[in-house]
């Protein structure tokens, strides 16, 4: 009988026993899968960067340089008013800002002054637009493609560029001056456009407080001495990752985010542009949308 | 010993230091990830960070892989810790419902496949580290040792 008992006891130390040696078994599994999917996600990082470190897989995301192509001056001089209608102004974070000066003229018609360099992302926002509501007083000619350098905020981001282009109009004059290329030498980008006496004057003149809100940050454009305006009016943000191509592109989508930001300012800059040619001409300058972003032009 | 009996114990003798790394690690990482969301917003103005060369902050902060589906990435970063720092807390380590290791389990899956993701493109397209980011980067991947080793070694109460 005794004998009997001390066997089942045995039997049931023998089980436990079992039990225990499973259940520590299932725990180290356990563990060991654990430690498994650490190493798997550290060797995935280190073999990232060991891949970068031996300059392996690396991709420029830069938008490419050169002319304009036909494509883009097309999507940028056809951009139909009911589009401007729709955008409206509230993309648009900052307007030009009337001043009280003498009017800015060359040849007997009023002149829109802009100034700024390839390297700066603001001024990489700031192209489209400009060149979106100059486009409708007249045309451009070789302009170029580019974008912002890649060491500065909002890297390489997609605009177009003044330097050598023309613009002609018979309502008004245009200069573009672009102070610097986007590539750096010895730590400096490299000088492009050098302005005029009268053009630098402008600047160092209007391009201050109270004129301004900041002096002498760029993007500057000085629109007949009525107007001028320094910064974006919207975020280069909009603009990441695209190409000049895409960028236009996006522009027939009124509800696109960078048809808002880019034609949103190109009608306060319209708006300002008409309020140097005598709102000539009237099919631009009576139009809803340019009557409408009048309102949000700035007194400095 | 049962599975109510280990809980009786671990609530009687506390939670051992692996949770509680894990909520001060989740803390950290809010407090970074607020930092670095403030910084987006205000396009890495007073980001306190080398600007040029391979450290740069900003050129990380304001390039298309700063927002993903238009949400801003540090936004998504602050969510994630404070969703990690409520589940970090010693009252939810001690639940017995399987549900608050889980979403600790899944919080900290999505946080370290997005990791990679970040890393590569800090690395292959923006060709640029930031330091902060990094920071965040590691208290993910510490995260994820420390959920993963708690849920093996207690795959009930995670």
């Amino acid at each position: 009988m005794s004998r009997r008992v001390e066997q089942k006891a045995q039997a049931r130390e023998r089980i436990a026993a079992q039990l225990a040696a499973q259940q520590r078994a299932e725990r180290r599994r356990r563990l060991l899968l654990a430690v498994g999917a650490v190493m798997v996600v550290v060797v995935i990082v280190g073999g990232l960067v060991a891949v970068r470190l031996a300059g392996g897989g690396k991709k420029t995301t830069t938008a490419p340089s050169g002319a304009a192509d036909a494509q883009i001056m097309t999507a940028l001089t056809s951009i139909p008013d009911s589009t401007f209608a729709t955008v409206g102004t509230d993309g648009v974070q900052a307007a030009p800002s009337a001043i009280t000066a003498p009017a800015l003229t060359a040849g007997g018609r009023p002149k829109v002054l802009y100034i700024g360099a390839e390297f700066c992302p603001y001024c990489a926002a700031e192209r489209w637009p400009v060149t979106v509501a100059l486009s409708r007083f007249g045309t451009f000619s070789n302009l170029g493609t580019t974008h912002s350098s890649g060491n500065d905020v909002f890297p390489n981001t997609p605009t177009l560029s003044f330097h050598g282009a023309t613009f002609t109009s018979q309502y008004l004059t245009f200069t573009g001056v672009e102070t610097t290329t986007n590539e750096q030498v010895n730590g400096q980008y490299k000088p492009l456009d050098t302005p005029s006496p009268e053009d630098q004057k402008t600047f160092d003149t209007y391009n201050q407080p109270p004129y301004v809100k900041s002096g002498g940050s760029i993007p500057f454009v000085d629109l007949g001495g009525k107007f001028v305006s320094s910064g974006a009016t919207y975020s280069p943000q909009v603009l990441a990752g695209k190409t000049q191509a895409q960028v236009a592109d996006a522009l027939k989508d009124p509800s696109s985010p960078i048809a808002k930001a880019v034609i949103a300012s190109a009608n306060v800059y319209t708006a300002a542009i008409c309020g140097i040619t005598n709102n000539q001409p009237a099919k631009v300058c009576s139009t809803d949308a340019v009557t409408r972003a009048a309102a949000k032009l700035g007194k400095s | 010993m049962s599975g109510t009996a280990q809980r009786s114990e671990k609530t009687a003798t506390g939670l051992g230091w692996l949770p509680w790394t894990t909520l001060a690690l989740s803390i950290a990482g809010v407090a970074v990830a607020s930092y670095l969301t403030y910084e987006h917003f205000m396009a890495g103005s007073t980001l306190a960070c080398p600007d040029t060369g391979v450290v740069n902050c900003v050129k990380v902060t304001t390039s298309e892989y700063s927002r993903l589906f238009g949400i801003p990435v540090a936004l998504l970063g602050l969510a994630f810790f404070v969703g990690m720092t409520a589940l970090s807390l010693p009252p939810v380590w001690r639940m017995s419902s399987p549900w608050p290791s889980r979403l600790r389990l899944a919080a900290v899956l999505v946080g370290v496949v997005f990791v990679c993701y970040l890393i590569w493109a800090e690395l292959f397209r923006i060709d640029a580290i930031c330091l902060w980011c990094t920071v965040v980067h590691a208290l993910t991947l510490v995260l994820f040792a420390l959920v993963l080793i708690r849920q093996a070694l207690d795959p009930e109460g995670g």
